[in-house]
C-alpha cells in the first residue's frame, strides 16, 4: 500500500467502484432479461403445446 | 445513576448508540443523533416486518433513561443472547447465511426507504437455532443518489472468506481473526485462483473492487449519481454470486466418525444410556457445552433432555453438518461453533476488550467431552493437570470420557510418535481431576474398555 494512503479511508474509493459495476451489472442484467423473455416465451409456447397434446 | 452502568467494550463506533449493562441486564441506548432515522424505522413498519420473519432481534422500548446519559433519546431492551459467537467460529453455510441474510435486510430495508449503513457478521448472532440480525440501529434512512455505504464492507466480511474458502479450505475461515473486520479486498485478491477474475460478478465485486478502489481512495469522487435499480442490481449480484458458494466437499478427519463409531459393539447406545442416567438424576439443569461433539450425536441427546446445548469442534465439516441439519430440522436449542480445545478463540480487537475471549463467553452448567481426552493428552502431549484446570475454569458439573493407552485408537495415535506418556494412566486422571473436582460417579462403557465419570466442581 502506498504510504499516502495510510491516511485516507480506503472505504471512499469504494463509491466510485459502484458507479463502475452498476453500470456493467446494468447492461449484463438487460442482456440476461432479454435472454430469460425469450426462454420464457418459447418454453410457454412449448408449454402451451404440451397441454393441446394432453388434451 | 450512570455510575453503575457499564458499557460494552465492542460497542464505540457507531454515533447512533451503544450497548451497555446495568444491573447484568444489556440495554441499547438511542442517541438524539439518531433520533429522525431510529423513529423512520420504527415508523415504516420495517421493524415489524423484520421481527415477524425472524430476522432482525426483538425488543422492548423504554423511554426512560437508564443510563443517565444526556444524548439518550430512548433506551432499548433486546431479546437475550445465550452465547456471543464469531465468524471465525463459524463454519461455511452459517457465515453464507449470515451473508444472504444481510443482503435480504438491505434489499427489505430499500422498500421501506431506509438503507442498511453496516454490513458485518458481528451484527449477527446465533437466536432460538438460527442466525438473526441484532443491531436495531443499522437503518438509516435511504437516499437514492448515493451508493450502499456497506458495500466495501460486505465484500471483506462476507465475500472475500466465503471466496477464499469456496476455493481453497474450510480452515481458512480463521483468516478472519487474522482480520476481524473483513479481508482486505487486495488480500483477497491475492489469494484467490486466477481463473476467478474470469468470473463475471467475482471479478466486479473483488477484482476490479480491489484495483479502482486503492486509486480511487481520497480523490474527490463529485457527481456520483447513484439509482435504485442500480442499489438493487448490486444486491442481486452479490446474491448471485454467494449462492453459488459451496463448501469444499473435502472428506475432513472426522467425518463418519459415527458411522464407524456405532458399529463398535454398541459403544455409543452403551455411552447414551449412561449419560441419559445421569441428566434424569438432574432434571434442573438448563445449559450445557459438548466439546469435541463431532456431528452432535450427544449434543441432540442434550436437546432432547430440553437443554439449550454449545455443541463445538474442531472440525469445520463436522460443524458445518450440523448446523445443515439444525436448519433442516429447526432444532432451536442447539448452537453450533468451531472450536480447538488447545486453542480457544483469544479476546482481540482494542485493548483486548471489543470480542471476548472463549472462555469468558462460556457460562454453562455442564460440560460433556467424551472421546476427547486422549487427543488432547496423547495427541497434542497436554499434561492431566493442565486439562483439568481449564475444564474446573469452564465446567460446574462435567462428564468426561477416559480411554485408556492399550484402546485400539490411543494405539492409533502412538504408532504416529514416541511414546513419552508414561504418565497417562487413569490412576493419574483421577488424581488430576480430583485436584478440582469430585467425581460423583463413573461407569464402565460396556466392554468397550473406556469409562465415563460424572465430576462436579469443588467450590471454593
Amino acid at each position: 500500500m502506498h504510504h499516502s494512503l495510510l491516511y485516507i479511508d480506503p472505504g471512499s474509493g469504494s463509491y466510485l467502484v459502484q458507479v463502475l459495476v452498476a453500470a456493467a451489472l446494468g447492461v449484463a442484467f438487460f442482456f440476461r432479461n432479454i435472454k430469460n423473455a425469450v426462454i420464457a416465451f418459447f418454453t410457454r409456447n412449448r408449454n402451451k403445446q404440451d397441454d393441446n397434446t394432453n388434451s | 445513576m450512570s455510575n453503575s452502568i457499564e458499557r460494552n467494550p465492542a460497542s464505540y463506533r457507531d454515533p447512533s448508540g451503544f450497548i451497555f449493562e446495568k444491573d447484568g441486564v444489556l440495554y441499547r441506548q438511542v442517541n438524539n443523533y439518531f433520533k429522525e432515522d431510529f423513529d423512520l424505522f420504527i415508523q415504516s413498519g420495517l421493524y415489524d416486518k423484520l421481527v415477524n420473519q425472524q430476522l432482525l432481534i426483538p425488543h422492548q422500548t423504554i423511554h426512560d433513561c437508564i443510563s443517565g446519559d444526556e444524548n439518550a433519546y430512548l433506551t432499548i431492551l433486546p431479546e437475550k443472547i445465550n452465547f456471543i459467537s464469531y465468524a471465525w467460529e463459524w463454519s461455511f453455510d452459517m457465515l453464507k447465511d449470515a451473508a444472504l441474510l444481510t443482503l435480504r435486510l438491505a434489499k427489505e430495508s430499500i422498500q421501506f426507504g431506509l438503507s442498511l449503513k453496516d454490513a458485518t457478521p458481528h451484527n449477527i448472532q446465533w437466536h432460538k437455532g438460527k442466525l438473526i440480525f441484532i443491531d436495531s440501529l443499522s437503518f438509516e434512512k435511504y437516499n437514492e443518489k448515493n451508493p450502499w455505504i456497506a458495500y466495501r464492507q460486505f465484500c471483506e466480511n462476507f465475500l472475500s472468506p466465503l471466496l477464499i474458502m469456496h476455493h481453497s479450505k474450510l480452515t481458512l475461515n480463521q483468516l478472519q481473526l487474522a482480520w476481524p473486520d473483513g479481508i482486505p479486498l487486495e488480500v483477497a485478491a491475492k489469494l484467490l485462483p486466477a481463473k476467478t477474475k474470469y468470473s463475471f460478478h467475482t471479478f466486479l465485486h473483488i477484482h476490479l473492487h480491489a484495483k479502482v478502489s486503492n486509486k480511487a481512495a481520497g480523490k474527490r469522487q463529485k457527481d456520483l449519481q447513484f439509482s435504485r435499480r442500480k442499489f438493487l442490481n448490486l444486491l442481486q449480484s452479490l446474491e448471485m454470486v454467494i449462492r453459488r458458494l459451496k463448501s469444499p466437499s473435502t472428506a475432513t478427519q472426522w467425518a463418519d466418525y459415527y458411522k464407524e463409531a456405532t458399529n463398535r459393539n454398541g459403544y455409543i447406545e452403551e455411552k447414551k444410556k449412561i449419560i441419559q442416567h445421569w441428566l434424569s438424576l438432574n432434571p434442573s439443569l438448563k445449559s450445557a457445552a459438548d466439546l469435541g461433539s463431532n456431528e452432535g450425536y450427544f449434543s441432540l441427546c442434550l436437546s432432547e433432555h430440553k437443554i439449550e446445548t454449545l455443541s463445538a469442534d474442531i472440525d469445520p465439516n463436522c460443524i458445518n453438518q450440523l448446523y445443515l441439519k439444525i436448519k433442516q430440522e429447526k432444532i432451536n436449542n442447539i448452537q453450533p461453533i468451531i472450536f480447538d480445545f488447545s486453542n480457544p478463540s483469544p479476546a482481540i480487537g482494542v485493548d483486548n476488550k471489543e470480542r471476548e475471549r472463549f472462555t469468558d463467553r462460556l457460562n454453562t452448567e455442564l460440560v460433556i467431552s467424551l472421546a476427547l481426552l486422549h487427543h488432547l493428552a496423547i495427541g497434542k502431549n497436554i499434561p492431566f493437570e493442565k486439562l483439568a484446570s481449564y475444564f474446573s475454569k469452564i465446567a460446574p458439573l462435567l462428564i468426561i470420557e477416559f480411554i485408556s493407552k492399550e484402546d485400539e485408537k490411543v494405539q492409533i495415535l502412538l504408532k504416529q510418535k514416541r511414546d513419552i506418556f508414561s504418565n497417562y494412566t487413569q490412576t493419574l486422571f483421577e488424581k488430576e481431576f480430583s485436584t478440582f473436582f469430585k467425581i460423583i460417579d463413573k461407569q464402565e462403557i460396556g466392554l468397550s474398555g473406556r469409562t465415563l465419570y460424572f465430576m462436579k466442581r469443588n467450590e471454593e
